[in-house]
């Protein structure tokens, strides 16, 4: 079972009045996750039962929205002992509607689905994904930090979303992309008024105008053919600290490790946690051999994981232009101007 | 599928145990809740790897050293070296531990029929290498000359030592073991396991299969190709670090590859054209 089954896109539209009347039903009956602005004027998305919580006023989230599919730590199953008949599957996940993701950010979340179905289905992530809904609002404008255009992922969507929303000034016209996103409109039918066509691609040509900050393709193909000279790398290298912060941070990381933990309760539990490849000892083995040798290497493997593997694979960059990692860097390692020194190489 | 939900263990139990040096032992296991042929124990292939579950330490992956052509049992060797093989040891025959898979892909052994092989492994490589060993020998006319290269540090380190003198005793099968220093009670070649290279002669129809520490492989395979050997005949098995061994934690990758799921195991023509070094 796929974790959006695609229909023929619907167009409705809805009042600000009525999208706040939505919400506060929607958190009566589900968990409504939505961007909520806390003291310090963060801006993250939070479980919310009134949608009086919710934050309209945000370029971005500080954290992406994948922690609810793929929490940081998550336990798979308990167990009591060594018998693997004592083994109880841990796997449960609620219904939940998450408002407010970015264009970029439900692209990465198509990337997660897709990458955690190949090979091998990952239930603990699906399972959590196809009992969810997601209604996104497309930016109107371009910020600064980030560059959608450039990798493809925004700032309004084609395809592959629950439910679009897109600002008109006054109002929004509503999108419906999804069999999930249908059952939730037709759930509150009477909320949404008459049919507002949006030219989509208009609205991304428009975004064009403005120059993307890279080519995209370009960048492809001197990573490919490895145009980029060492020194590039070894300079990153030099500043990378190793917090994997950035990586946390991304939409699309995805790395994660496995330990067998006793819990405060006395129960025995294998979980996993999020991992990062930037973390030391993320490749080394036992006796100490490590095939990725050094940081040089270590920056590379993921320079051409997102801009050269994921392209090849899924066809959309692993790189989504949210530009968190940029913000969170302590060693001022910016991954968007060096991705345009990429771009120039060679 | 020895498992049928992806990250839960099914109980294997330990029929028996055989030390093969001071630090490896050789498990031979059964699955404990076998519900139909399909989890039989010989549902695997050769070069394929399980995910080793010791709950409460955690998941290792190992190679299956046996042949599927065993019924009714798999087995793994495992050095003591990390924290679920250091519990393992602890085991006992007639102990229970968990095993997911089998996965990764296999040595295509059955398209190489008529063929000479070669196998050079170093230390415990040659565990992988022992599963196709022992396929081909179940079905010995379907393939030429056979010759055995092993090396190991000291004569303590030889794994499979009964088996490497009882396989060198076979029709068309030739054995050479070597440890890297002179040692006292050994009357032996010695020298690394390249050293050997020169008892082994290229020909067109011929694979030879590479399994043991990075720099045995890095000059095993350099041996290799310096005598002429191709590039596609020349195949490894890669070990990595991992936590699922399905393509989702992420440790494994490099070359954009995922060792658990596109490989372990590659022809060097292929690790050449990822840029993967060995």
């Amino acid at each position: 079972m796929p974790v959006i089954s695609k229909i023929e896109i619907k167009n409705a539209s809805i009042t600000k009045d009525n999208l706040l009347t939505l919400l506060e039903k929607v958190s009566k009956e589900k968990t409504l996750i939505a961007p909520v602005r806390n003291e310090l004027e963060d801006v993250d998305f939070l479980p919310v039962d009134n949608a009086a919580a919710i934050c309209f006023d945000y370029d971005n989230t500080t954290s992406s929205a994948k922690d609810f599919f793929f929490p940081q730590y998550e336990c798979m199953f308990t167990f009591s002992g060594t018998s693997s008949n004592s083994i109880k599957d841990k796997n449960d996940g609620e219904e939940i509607v998450l408002f407010g993701l970015r264009s970029c950010d439900v692209k990465g979340m198509e990337l997660l689905d897709k990458f955690y179905e190949r090979t091998f289905e990952d239930d603990y992530y699906l399972s959590k994904r196809r009992k969810s809904v997601i209604i996104s609002v497309a930016c109107s404008e371009l910020n600064q930090q980030c560059f959608c255009t450039a990798t493809e992922t925004g700032p309004v969507l084609l395809e592959g979303f629950d439910i679009q929303l897109i600002g008109t000034g006054e109002d929004y016209a509503v999108q419906i992309g999804s069999q999930k996103g249908l059952e939730l409109f037709e759930k509150y039918r009477g909320l949404f008024g008459s049919e507002v066509a949006v030219d989509v691609k208009k609205l991304l040509a428009q975004a064009k105008q403005q120059k993307p900050k890279f080519n995209l393709q370009k960048v492809y193909e001197n990573l490919k053919e490895e145009k980029v000279d060492e020194k590039f790398w070894e300079d990153i290298a030099g500043r990378c600290q190793s917090c994997g912060l950035c990586l946390f941070l991304c939409p699309t990381c995805s790395c994660y490790t496995v330990t067998d933990r006793v819990a405060p309760n006395g129960e025995s539990r294998r979980n996993r946690q999020w991992d990062a490849c930037y973390f030391r000892g993320f490749t080394r083995m036992a006796a100490d051999y490590d095939p990725v040798r050094n940081n040089k290497e270590m920056i590379k493997r993921k320079y051409h994981h997102k801009l050269v593997q994921q392209i090849d694979e899924f066809a959309t960059s692993g790189c989504v232009g949210c530009g968190r990692c940029n913000l969170a860097c302590v060693g001022n390692v910016n991954w968007l101007d060096n991705i345009i020194k990429i771009e120039r190489a060679g | 599928m020895f498992n049928s939900k992806l990250y839960i263990p099914t109980a294997a139990t330990i029929e028996g145990v055989q030390e093969l040096t001071y630090d490896t032992r050789l498990y031979r296991l059964r699955l404990k809740n076998r519900k139909s042929d399909s989890s039989s124990e010989d549902g695997y292939r050769c070069g394929q790897f399980v995910q080793l579950s010791i709950l409460g330490a955690g998941e290792a992956p190992i190679s299956i050293c046996s042949s599927p052509t065993e019924k009714g049992h798999f087995e793994l060797c495992a050095r003591d070296v990390g924290l679920v093989t250091g519990e393992l040891h602890k085991l006992k025959t007639g102990d229970e531990l968990g095993i997911r898979g089998p996965y990764g892909n296999f040595f295509p052994i059955e398209e190489f029929g008529g063929q000479d092989l070669v196998f050079a492994a170093g230390g415990i490589g040659l565990a992988p290498l022992r599963s196709v060993i022992k396929f081909v020998l179940d079905s010995r006319d379907d393939y030429g000359e056979v010759i055995i290269l092993y090396g190991a540090r000291t004569k303590e380190d030889i794994v499979f030592a009964d088996e490497l003198d009882e396989w060198n005793r076979r029709k068309n099968v030739k054995v050479f073991t070597t440890i890297d220093n002179p040692q006292k009670g050994w009357t032996g070649h010695v020298g690394v396991v390249t050293t050997l290279l020169d008892k082994i002669k290229h020909k067109s129809k011929a694979k030879a299969f590479v399994c043991g520490p990075a720099i045995m492989i890095h000059f095993t395979i350099k041996g290799l190709l310096d005598a002429g050997w191709a590039e596609e005949d020349i195949i490894t098995t890669l070990e990595r670090h991992m936590k699922c061994g399905v393509g989702k934690c992420g440790h494994c990758y490099i070359g954009g590859k995922y060792v658990c799921t596109d490989g372990p195991v590659f022809t060097y023509a292929q690790l050449n054209s990822l840029a993967i070094e060995v």
